[in-house]
């Protein structure tokens, strides 16, 4: 065969240009890429939690409706919702509340929130229709408090379309006051994270509200249509990235049942526009005053610090937590709040998008964060996209875990790249001591190595056996919940607080448990993990202490101590007086 | 960093040209540098592995196989082929320089501290202060660490992720007015990085699915006459989508202000070859050859302007090593079996 100079040319023609950038190949939701660090040998220590799902036993039988499970068209179907742990009814038992989507054609039957009522005997009841909260739509986030102080839990919801407020009447039934409360929006926003917070210590729940993106159906690009429509060449739903971020709102609770909004007056709104996703509230710097952290999908995260006057600053960057260790924007999810190294001060769990790893934030005790996700060995993990985080002790060791849901958005590819699979296993990362932690999937029960597609998760204990349960939001599936069989006779203490001169819910206190020479702080939450609200009542592991100190930071300032409290039981403590009997706890 | 890692591959060379009879050697290599290029780990990685089992003692596939390793994040096993180049080439400040990264990415920081210090007064990289001011900081060194950063921070600039490092190390020691200036650098590079991602996305729309007078409009959003990066970026995306007069001058600008730059000249060189102005193609050509002697597609376009420009005898050698990069490609063999059947020129 002979080439002719003018073919050889052709030919030549087709030599690519080279790529000069990286910057062509970012798309999607996916900001930052981290390579899996490699892994520790098995540590051979045996874990003594074991979870096992029971949520068809127990009744949790009804599928989650949310957007279509093969071919999601918009971003408003892919991120999810949360659940709550919640004892509306005041009878010591924690019961359920599962939020919900609808399709994109309309809601089918089936499609709503749920409440069930817990029967005390490992079994619930859907309540959902005489509780009144029947309710379908894009539900994304949930918190719960008793924002008006009347000794009954209340519920708050949001969604893309109109947030909610459920006055819990105290008689096993809620009222819709979102609109006599003041908590109407004037237009159509995606609400996301919230949490209700005091943050001007007048004794009434304020609420904080993040909000996602600004989304419509009508001005929508369909998959495949720009860049940020794409994800590895594929033709996905589009967004967060090239879509409008979000302002995110605070709500000032007047004590009379309604809400002003106060975003500008507080200085929120001086904050860049993020993608707001989970909402914590707790005081980080331990000045006594309630700072507030948002996870925020793609963007800087947020934190928002007290400034003791009705205003804020925000100082995410400055503080450490905003950002990855090389100054790139995450996919933050869930957040997980918990003290893994035992020194007394919150430290953060953020959860992220597959080929990221999560992180760990060390909280130096003023607020000040550095980022421990290497040395923790948390690296370790990139495989799944992970939302629902909780930094809680499975095994009753004394030492806070880290858990957290997986499941992908966009379920189509798998076909194409099998290695991003849409159900994907829950993970534990069992906590060894000096802030070192040794993934597990395959060792701790098969509720924890079975694949789903989930979202928020919350953490309480249903059976009031003395361990952490794990309820899982799973899309188009029913949920999961996980009974923790923990073996071993490792202690344990609940602590449940009752505010006085604080808000009832004591939301935002900060309890540090002294056992065994170690310090752990939690904090009572309306929401963490992601867009879910766990048991009220504290958790400590205590491993074979048997008996423990108590500090109780009062989110009015107020500083109580309680010494040598036994272990194996539930305290409650008001505010004031001390501690007094518990609510229909049967241990 | 991958890039000035080539110039270890150089440093090498010389070791192995008595190999250069093993073509199966040199087409592993090149297939797996130019995969490198695309940010196809995996692919590269198998070639490399390919070429070691030609032959397991070639300095240069167990650099250029730990390099990908690295990129991977396979660290043990990269470590393991940065001690075989050791073994089989001796000591060099481009391996101090990655088994200083690797300890520093094992939190081996003591350890990462000695390969880099070691290193920091003669650079391998220009990012060798960076990760030394990292490995202090990680280790408690806030003094040194912040000295490191600094200095980092003068040979790059431009680079956001230093300028974070540096504002959150002055954080933690309490210097809020130097934070503060670093944060507020770091909010304006990153900015820019991300406004250049934002204007190459709106750029590459508008040259797929509008006119070339309107996407011409929207590109030159992204001009900057003295970001070299920017430039050449700007011109490979006139060059993918055929507007090759338009690609012409960025990339004339990113080589003035980067003239070390392969990418700029590689782009230049193939934007000139596809106007069919082979008289201007040529110098752009020889540059990035000259820059990575190993990248066929520069390799074997500069032959066939060579060859267009009918000067057979420089065009010879040079698609003779492009043949050895990729054996694979038939009309580059039967060129040189022309080449090499004619009679010689008088």
């Amino acid at each position: 065969m002979t080439i002719t100079r003018r073919r050889f040319a052709e030919l030549g023609a087709g030599t690519a240009f080279s790529v000069a950038s990286k910057l062509l190949l970012s798309q999607g939701v996916s900001t930052h890429s981290a390579k899996p660090l490699p892994r520790a040998a098995p540590s051979g220590r045996p874990f003594n939690a074991h979870f096992v799902d029971v949520a068809h036993q127990a009744g949790l039988r009804e599928t989650i409706i949310y957007g279509s499970a093969l071919a999601p068209k918009y971003i408003v179907e892919s991120t999810g919702c949360g659940c709550a742990f919640i004892d509306y009814d005041n009878d010591g038992w924690m019961d359920i509340f599962l939020l919900s989507g609808t399709r994109l054609e309309g809601a089918p039957d089936g499609a709503t929130n749920r409440l069930y009522k817990n029967n005390r005997d490992g079994a619930f009841t859907d309540v959902t229709e005489k509780a009144g909260l029947h309710s379908a739509g894009w539900g994304s986030g949930v918190c719960v408090a008793d924002y008006n102080n009347d000794g009954f839990d209340d519920i708050f919801i949001t969604r893309f379309g109109q947030n909610s407020l459920y006055r819990n009447n105290g008689d096993g039934t809620f009222t819709d006051v979102t609109k006599t409360a003041g908590l109407l929006n004037e237009d159509t926003r995606w609400g996301a994270g919230c949490s209700f917070v005091d943050y001007d210590r007048d004794g009434h729940l304020d609420l904080f509200v993040s909000n996602y993106v600004r989304f419509s159906f009508e001005h929508m690009p369909v998959p495949g249509q720009n860049s940020s429509c794409m994800w590895k060449g594929i033709p996905v739903q589009c967004g967060p990235r090239g879509l409008p971020a979000c302002r995110h709102s605070l709500y000032k609770n007047n004590g009379d049942g309604t809400f002003t909004e106060v975003t500008e007056r507080a200085g929120i709104h001086k904050a860049p526009l993020t993608y707001g996703m989970t909402v914590v509230a707790a005081d980080f710097d331990e000045d006594g005053w309630p700072d507030i952290y948002i996870a925020c999908d793609s963007t800087p995260s947020l934190l928002f610090m007290n400034n003791h006057d009705g205003t804020f600053r925000e100082e995410g960057l400055l503080r450490g937590v905003a950002l990855s260790d090389d100054g790139v924007e995450q996919a933050g999810m869930g957040i997980g709040l918990g003290d893994y190294n035992l020194d007394g001060h919150l430290d953060i769990f953020k959860t992220h998008f597959a080929d990221d790893s999560n992180v760990l934030y060390r909280n130096d005790g003023k607020a000040y964060f550095d980022d421990a996700t290497i040395s923790s060995r948390l690296g370790v993990e990139t495989r799944y996209v992970c939302w629902g985080a909780g930094m809680v002790d499975l095994d009753n060791d004394g030492y806070p875990d880290l858990f957290m849901t997986t499941g992908n958005i966009y379920p189509a590819i798998e076909t194409r790249l099998p290695q991003y699979p849409n159900k994907t296993p829950r993970a534990i990362f069992r906590n060894l001591g000096k802030g070192v932690f040794e993934e597990l999937v395959s060792h701790a029960g098969t509720g924890i190595a079975s694949a789903h597609c989930s979202r928020g998760c919350a953490f309480g204990d249903f059976d009031n056996d003395g361990d952490i349960d794990i309820l899982v939001i799973n899309l188009n599936e029913p949920p999961s919940l996980l009974r923790n069989d923990v073996s071993g006779k490792a202690n344990w203490i609940k602590v449940k607080l009752e505010g006085g001169k604080s808000n009832r819910s004591a939301m935002g206190a900060r309890v540090v448990a002294h056992y065994g020479g170690k310090s752990q702080a939690q904090a009572v939450l309306s929401q963490s993990s992601f867009f879910s609200c766990n048991d009220p009542r504290l958790h400590f592991g205590l491993g074979n202490i048997s008996s423990v100190d108590l500090d109780v930071y009062w989110p009015t300032g107020l500083h109580e101590t309680f010494s040598n409290i036994a272990a194996n039981q539930l305290i409650t403590i008001k505010e004031g007086v001390g501690r007094v009997g518990n609510r229909g706890w049967s241990k | 960093m991958r890039a000035a890692a080539l110039t270890f591959f150089m440093f090498v060379i010389g070791a192995c040209l008595a190999r250069a009879e093993q073509p199966q050697i040199e087409a592993h290599l090149g297939k797996g540098t130019q995969l490198m290029q695309q940010e196809l780990f995996e692919a590269a990685a198998n070639e490399f592995d390919q070429a070691l089992a030609v032959n397991p003692s070639d300095p240069r596939a167990h650099f250029q196989f730990a390099v990908c390793l690295l990129s991977l994040g396979r660290n043990d096993n990269a470590r393991q082929h940065f001690e075989q180049v050791r073994k089989l080439a001796g000591e060099s400040r481009y391996l101090t320089y990655y088994f200083g990264r690797l300890d520093l990415l094992a939190n081996d920081y003591a350890s990462a501290i000695r390969w880099l210090a070691s290193v920091v007064e003669d650079p391998p990289f220009p990012d060798v202060a960076f990760h030394l001011g990292v490995a202090y900081v990680s280790s408690g060194d806030m003094s040194n660490g912040i000295k490191c950063l600094e200095r980092a921070a003068k040979v790059l600039p431009r680079d956001y992720r230093v300028h974070y490092r540096l504002a959150r190390a002055y954080a933690t020691a309490g210097r809020e007015q130097d934070a503060a200036r670093e944060f507020d650098l770091y909010n304006q590079f990153r900015d820019e990085h991300k406004n250049t991602e934002t204007e190459a996305r709106a750029c590459t729309t508008a040259l797929h699915s509008q006119s070339i007078e309107t996407a011409r409009e929207v590109c030159h959003r992204m001009f900057d006459p003295n970001d070299p990066e920017k430039l050449t970026l700007l011109g490979q995306l006139f060059g993918d989508a055929g507007a090759f007069d338009d690609a012409l001058g960025p990339l004339k600008r990113a080589v003035q202000l980067d003239p070390k730059s392969f990418e700029a000249w590689h782009n230049l060189g193939v934007t000139y070859f596809r106007l069919q102005r082979y008289g201007d193609a040529r110098r752009p050509l020889e540059t990035a050859v000259g820059l990575r002697p190993e990248f066929y597609g520069s390799v074997v376009l500069l032959g066939a302007t060579l060859y267009m420009l009918g000067d057979d005898d420089a065009a010879l050698p040079v698609l003779e090593h492009a043949h050895q990069l990729n054996p694979a490609d038939s009309q580059t063999k039967d060129v040189l079996e022309k080449l090499r059947a004619a009679p010689p020129k008088k």
